[in-house]
């Protein structure tokens, strides 16, 4: 067809067209992900090579268009070959399951394609996200405070250093570091490794995070990080940010934030807290001591879309700071977007908190679930996460084989499995790197078969072991027993 | 554990609870669908029906119920809130939405959001996303060729356009100076970044976050069309460097925010070679003029620069996150300067090959698979279709600028060169004032006004700004195949509408 762009007078689409297939579309959707994704008697993922994957997708882009009916296999086709991590048996990542508000909100938030930088532009959702804030401020300490939701944890962190080294040195916005002595950040080996990221993506340097002893729990010391500081000091360098986790990613081990926070308010340092896999815990009475001091932060990360299964993205960063410091700090006053003069108050126009210029809708997928189960619900699913890591590591005390890293703190049971035929010989001098072998094997067979997703890493001098993560809604107990058995099948012979 | 909880299991152990089933909750789902088909989408494009609903913030709070509480709502008062929350919502899609450099629905992209919300897949390691990663390499291969880097090349998505600018000015500090990835800043001497004076903000905001300074971005004068100037351009560089300091990059804008300009890429090319500086183009809004073999003249020097940003999420309508990063070079670049090797996520012994996991690439962790709603809508469209849009958009702002030039009031800022038309509304009631400063502050408070009026009125969305000390004037964005020369026509007819009275 030859182009019409001389005949202006028609749109060129037919929206009928469009809305016929988002509604085919969604009937696959739900069948093929919804439906099937969630079903322990379909498979959690379907393992293809690279390269056949590619050929079976049939990737190229081309000239011309395709029918519909193509498309909704391809539809069909993503759903096939992708992992379902909405799965029960999905215990992969520190995200899973499936909540069904939140994903309405989701699927909302992207039919409406809303830009969250003006009131102008996005009226309730600029409201909805500071009542969000709000809400979730509450719950560490706050009752007055900033922030706003990140694309992503890494983001927020990278927030929280920006702010702390803009607040000791303001000028730093404009002339950059060069000014300045050598800043330096505390953290533990055990933290996230979006700290050194952000370290060297803002001019830090990945050598000034300044990493502090742990003790056998996975937990910062704090006589460590307050000799570091003072070491620090005493070699001329400026420390301005300890970055602690609440949660950390393999171990879940939360650092005492009491004696930390003692620690920055003698050096006056910023204390941030990476909480986005442990923050949820604040929404239980009975898990909450675990962050106990929080509100004595400067700066909280937390991720709804982990334990409170909200959905990729969902990340906020908590401020207690009332001086307007985020913006002041990110803003660049673009008179295309901010113009002063608008008919509403610009202090609804966010957008200059934020270092991005078009921002998602990240907010409604939390507020939709907070409103659908409450509090009360919320608290429920963080509860009932933490009974279900008590289970499995009740259950694997009991069968030989399964040895425990420690006494999960969190809901990250780690554990090394031990075929029989390398039980009772810890001795053996190659015992260290033949057991380092057994969970890529059994990790490999899994997936080839599909019956379910489980992550190893090393850690330090500990060789591979599993870390289970189990905080889908979905899931119950005979996903765990299963997981124990399928465990048991995959590498018995090993 | 913590001691405080029980080692035994109670007798009403919530682990004997049925865990969650997707059939008790397909119902909620399939309500909430409809819903959404019905007014987040049919109704939104609707031309019949209001492009917004304004309220004042406090009453938009009343009317919202936004209060989160200890217990839940039922489902029928979820789908309630829903409601409310799409029916005061602005229609971005809506074909009288002309107020940002991003518009109308595409379907097709649509659908890939919702599969994207439905998986929740994360793009770190190929184990788990495998088809996301290789659609994102497919999306990426295709638009290093188009862009014409025949040696290939690499880059990624990201979440939005102004970290894909970061990653520019990151991967040439980098590449300039690597030991500051380990050392910092201070290992280097004082680096100088080189932009346009009508580049986007995230140039500045990206000097700050990244420890450069924002005093250290030198800003080069455009010409009356908003294009940067090279001879002034290679004169700063001089400059800085006879004051020691280090020039590193020059951040070209392929479509400016405000004019639509594009800056001269073959001759800045030339100085950024002589100097060796990295040359980035922020192509986040012109770079769709690459699809078009009628317009892509526009960008004439493309293949010679290190790194584009482009965002299909603007004129080509792909949902919103939709940001590619393009980067010209085989060496592993973006992985070596953004890694950090985390051994619980990128395991060297998994039993694929690892090359496919990309996630060292970003400094982001988690990340969303957003090229997937670019390739959905490219297979279903093909790159002709795409074609035929952008042309179609260009034409139509032609025709607006034509139509302007025509009518009484309404003065045309410059030419258009791409689908940015500005222009002033001159009510009766200035139209034999001389030009001069009163005319010009009685002038500035048109379009404050207009726009007021038409979002009370819901109407249509048009954005207006001041720039360079002009008046505020109004910027129509034409992007969306929905609109045709009517809809031209009304923007035009409801501006003097709205304003005349003034």
């Amino acid at each position: 067809m030859e182009a019409t762009t001389g005949d202006l007078t028609d749109p060129l689409i037919n929206h009928a067209d469009g809305q016929l297939f988002l509604h085919e579309a969604f009937k696959i959707i739900v069948e093929e992900v919804l439906c099937k994704g969630t079903d322990v008697k379909e498979k959690v993922c379907e393992w293809r090579e690279p390269e056949e994957l590619a050929r079976l997708l049939d990737l190229e882009l081309r000239e011309k268009g395709e029918p519909q009916e193509n498309l909704l296999q391809r539809v069909r086709d993503v759903a096939k070959y992708s992992i379902k991590t909405s799965h029960p048996r999905f215990f992969n990542q520190q995200f899973a399951g499936v909540d069904y508000h939140s994903l309405a909100g989701r699927f909302l938030s992207e039919a409406l394609n809303t830009n969250l930088f003006t009131y102008e532009v996005a009226p309730v959702f600029v409201l909805m996200e500071a009542e969000v804030l709000r809400g979730l401020r509450e719950l560490v300490g706050w009752t007055e405070g900033d922030g706003l939701f990140c694309p992503g944890g890494s983001t927020s962190n990278m927030y929280a250093m920006n702010l702390a080294r803009y607040r000791l040195y303001p000028e730093v916005k404009s002339r950059g570091l060069w000014s300045l002595p050598q800043l330096t950040i505390f953290t533990s080996p055990e933290s996230h490794y979006s700290v050194k990221k952000g370290a060297a993506f803002m001019g830090f340097g990945m050598d000034n995070v300044i990493l502090v002893k742990v003790d056998d729990g996975g937990r910062m010391i704090p006589e460590d990080l307050d000799e570091k500081i003072e070491l620090s000091k005493s070699q001329g360098a400026a420390p301005f940010l300890v970055s602690c986790t609440s949660g950390t990613t393999v171990q879940g081990a939360f650092d005492p934030l009491h004696r930390i926070a003692d620690i920055c308010d003698k050096h006056k340092l910023w204390l941030h807290v990476d909480a986005a896999w442990g923050g949820s815990v604040l929404f239980s009475k009975k898990h909450r001591h675990l962050m106990k001091g929080v509100h004595r932060a400067n700066s909280v990360a937390w991720n709804p879309h982990k334990m409170l299964v909200a959905g990729l993205q969902c990340s906020v960063l908590l401020l207690k700071d009332t001086t307007d410091l985020l913006k002041k700090c990110h803003c660049a006053n673009a008179t295309y977007l901010f113009q002063q003069d608008k008919f509403y108050d610009v202090n609804l126009d966010v957008g200059d908190k934020s270092v991005q210029c078009s921002r998602k809708v990240d907010c409604l997928k939390l507020w939709v679930m907070w409103k659908a189960v409450g509090s009360a619900g919320l608290e429920q699913r963080v509860d009932k996460a933490f009974l279900h890591a008590r289970y499995v590591v009740d259950q694997m005390k009991k069968r030989e084989g399964f040895q425990l890293l420690r006494e999960p703190e969190f809901v990250n049971v780690c554990f090394w499995f031990i075929p029989p035929s390398l039980r009772g010989k810890e001795k053996n001098a190659d015992y260290q790197n033949r057991l380092a072998k057994v969970a890529p094997v059994i990790k490999e067979r899994m997936m080839k078969q599909g019956t379910m997703m489980v992550g190893y890493q090393p850690l330090g001098d500990r060789v591979n072991f599993f870390r289970i993560t189990i905080l889908s809604p979905l899931v119950s107990q005979k996903d765990m027993d299963f997981f124990l058995d399928e465990i048991e099948r995959l590498g018995n012979d090993l | 554990m913590a001691s405080s909880t029980e080692t035994h299991i109670e007798d009403n152990d919530p682990l004997d609870d049925p865990p969650l089933d997707f059939a008790a909750t397909e119902s909620f789902l399939r309500q909430a669908m409809t819903m959404i088909l019905e007014d987040a989408v049919k109704k939104a494009t609707d031309v019949r029906q209001k492009v917004c609903e304004w309220h004042p913030p406090e009453e938009l709070k009343e009317l919202l119920d936004l209060e989160l509480r200890d217990g839940g709502e039922s489902e029928a008062r979820i789908l309630e809130l829903c409601r409310d929350a799409i029916r005061y919502s602005v229609k971005p899609t809506h074909p009288h939405f002309f107020n940002q450099l991003f518009a109308g629905l595409e379907p097709y992209s649509l659908v890939a959001s919702f599969i994207t919300e439905a998986l929740k897949p994360s793009l770190y390691t190929y184990e788990v996303s495998p088809v996301f990663t290789l659609m994102e390499n497919a999306v990426l291969k295709k638009l290093i060729q188009t862009v014409g880097w025949e040696e290939g090349g690499d880059g990624l998505f990201n979440a939005g356009g102004s970290m894909s600018n970061m990653y520019a000015m990151n991967l040439a500090r980098y590449r300039h100076f690597p030991e500051i990835k380990e050392l910092g800043n201070s290992a280097a001497p004082r680096l100088a970044v080189f932009t346009s004076q009508e580049c986007h903000y995230s140039i500045s905001k990206a000097a700050a976050l990244m420890g450069i300074g924002t005093k250290n971005v030198f800003v080069v004068p455009s010409d009356k069309r908003g294009k940067m100037i090279p001879s002034t351009l290679e004169e700063q560089i001089k400059s800085i460097k006879s004051e020691g300091g280090v020039p590193f990059i020059v951040n070209a804008t392929a479509g400016t925010t405000v004019l639509g300009a594009f800056d001269p890429i073959d001759e800045i090319a030339d100085i950024c070679e002589k100097y060796k500086l990295w040359l980035h183009v922020d192509a986040c809004w012109g770079g769709a003029v690459l699809m078009s073999n009628k317009h892509k003249l526009l960008m004439k020097g493309i293949h010679r620069v290190d790194s584009v940003a482009w965002n299909p999420h603007k004129m080509l309508m792909a949902c919103l996150q939709c940001s590619a990063f393009l980067v010209r070079d085989k060496s592993r670049l973006l992985q070596r300067c953004h890694s950090a090797r985390a051994s619980y996520l990128f395991q060297q012994d998994k039993f694929y090959d690892l090359s496919y996991d990309t996630g060292d690439k970003s400094v982001q962790c988690s990340r969303k698979p957003d090229a997937f709603k670019f390739w959905l809508m490219w297979k279903a469209l093909g790159a002709s279709e795409l074609e035929q849009r952008v042309d179609r958009a260009l034409a139509m702002a032609r025709y607006l600028a034509d139509e302007i030039t025509k009518r009484e009031g309404f003065r045309l800022l410059m030419e258009p060169e791409y689908a940015n038309v500005c222009f002033w509304y001159i009510p009766p009631s200035l139209r034999d004032l001389p030009d001069g400063p009163e005319f010009q502050e009685k002038l500035h408070n048109v379009a404050p006004v207009v726009k007021e009026r038409m979002m009370k009125k819901g109407s249509m969305m048009v954005g207006y700004q001041p720039h360079r000390g002009q008046a505020n004037f109004f910027r129509m964005v034409v992007i969306s195949p929905q609109v045709s020369r009517q809809d031209m026509d009304f923007v035009l007819d409801e501006i003097h509408s709205l304003g005349k009275d003034l």
